[in-house]
């Protein structure tokens, strides 16, 4: 985060007249000006609810709000052991992330563009929003909800703080919420992909939940491969999914469709070898691992890795 | 600093865990899903170095051990990471204001203006 490390009055103003130059928040007006194809000019949805905030405790509401809104049994007070701090007084950013995970959500962090927002909202999909109310040297960072929003009077509704349907100018949020990094993240059930899923950024987010819930992520991969069929890694997410819960058959049978679709993926045939080994194929789990090893890449010594494993075998 | 100590300590108990046998977290033979989307080696080590960092700090800030624990779990490798280096200084959204009365006519001021959103009797002029 960017300070503006003045501390006197003289300071103050310079920062205030700073601020002054520009007017309208630069991503509002391009897209008011040319609404892009796609976006409708205004977007509402009601049924989001709504839990008017604690002291503090804005991370805990906005979040009950976006969970219950995916079909989770989720309240701020069952949420505050989970994301709320008590030593910062609020909630970190990935601890958000972690509280929706651990609901068997994908926690998917949106592109930092207001276009991608607006088109989430359209989609049906309300977004949990990171601003800083105040200034860089002065935050004042405030989780809400935005779920809608109206281009042609320039407006975001938000369920935000003890305010159930906060209508805020398009160009203030814009701006509250670029000193955040325009952060912004959904919580999704694993079968229904973000309207403006990037599969990078998809697949990382499906490969936090795997840990906490690894049948879900199982379903974020299958999704993610309908998506995307040409995707590797969605591939071996599937199968390291299948393997985090015990199910090596299935991790195994992932793994060798990797491996025919991607006969190139070293990290495929690695998989596939330690997959193997552990449901005692080692003949079949040797050659995998040697294609592994002279594929290579920079994973190379975890081939090497098993390789050594599989050869120590009887 | 306490967090060397505390690294001290957690890796001497990842050792003692390596010699009695005990399972480390980290599968054996596997390209973890998060090294295939982060590009990066296999599970390094100070992934649970980190981790344990980050538990400690949570208590620190009043978090009890078991949440800590169940928090700590939920967190990617590179979260992890990323609290145990700056958890600190990282946003916590919570409206915290530390306030002075100049800091005060400043943000109205910003507000009217239509910067900020501080105060809800506000409305920008925009």
């Amino acid at each position: 985060m960017g300070r503006c490390a003045t501390p006197a009055a003289a300071g103050v103003f310079i920062c205030a007249a700073a601020l002054l130059a520009g007017c309208a928040a630069p991503q509002v007006s391009a897209l008011v000006e040319r609404p892009p194809a796609g976006v409708p000019a205004a977007a509402e949805i009601a049924s989001v609810p709504f839990f008017a905030q604690e002291d503090y405790q804005c991370g805990p509401a906005s979040l009950a709000a976006v969970l219950r809104h995916a079909g989770r049994e989720a309240t701020p007070e069952s949420l505050v052991p989970q994301v709320y701090l008590p030593g910062r007084k609020g909630s970190l950013q990935a601890e958000m992330l972690a509280g929706a995970r651990r609901h068997g959500l994908v926690a998917y962090e949106l592109a930092p563009r207001l276009e991608a927002l607006l088109r989430e909202i359209a989609a049906g999909t309300p977004v949990l929003v990171l601003q800083n109310l105040g200034l860089d040297w002065v935050p004042r960072w405030h989780y809400a909800v935005a779920v809608g929003y109206d281009l042609e009077e320039r407006s975001l509704l938000l369920r935000s703080g003890v305010t159930r349907r906060l209508a805020m100018s398009l160009d203030t949020f814009e701006r509250t919420w670029a000193r955040s990094g325009h952060w912004a993240m959904l919580a999704l059930p694993p079968e229904r992909l973000p309207e403006t899923a990037a599969e990078l950024s998809y697949l990382a987010a499906v490969a936090g939940l795997e840990r906490v819930a690894p049948a879900a992520a199982r379903r974020g991969y299958e999704a993610a491969l309908a998506r995307w069929p040409q995707s590797v890694t969605a591939e071996l997410g599937l199968g390291n999914a299948s393997y985090a819960m015990r199910d090596l058959a299935g991790a195994a049978t992932a793994y060798r469709r990797a491996t025919a679709r991607h006969p190139e993926s070293a990290d495929a045939w690695n998989n596939l070898a330690q997959a193997l080994i552990e449901l005692g194929s080692r003949d079949e789990a040797l050659a995998a691992a040697r294609r592994a090893v002279a594929l290579g890449g920079p994973r190379l010594p975890t081939y090497r890795e098993t390789l050594e494993h599989i050869l120590r075998q009887p | 600093m306490l967090s060397h100590f505390r690294r001290m300590v957690a890796g001497i108990v990842i050792v003692c865990l390596g010699g009695t046998g005990l399972v480390l977290p980290a599968h054996a033979g596997i390209v973890s899903s998060e090294a295939l989307v982060a590009g990066t080696q296999q599970e390094r080590l100070a992934g649970l170095l980190e981790r344990s960092d980050v538990r400690a700090q949570l208590q620190a800030h009043g978090v009890s051990p078991a949440q800590a624990q169940e928090r700590v779990a939920a967190l990617s490798d590179e979260e992890a990471a990323r609290l145990a280096a700056r958890l600190d200084e990282l946003p916590a959204g919570g409206d915290l204001l530390g306030a002075a009365v100049l800091v005060f006519l400043v943000l109205l001021f910003t507000d009217v203006m239509g910067y900020t959103k501080i105060f809800p009797f506000t409305r920008s002029v925009r």
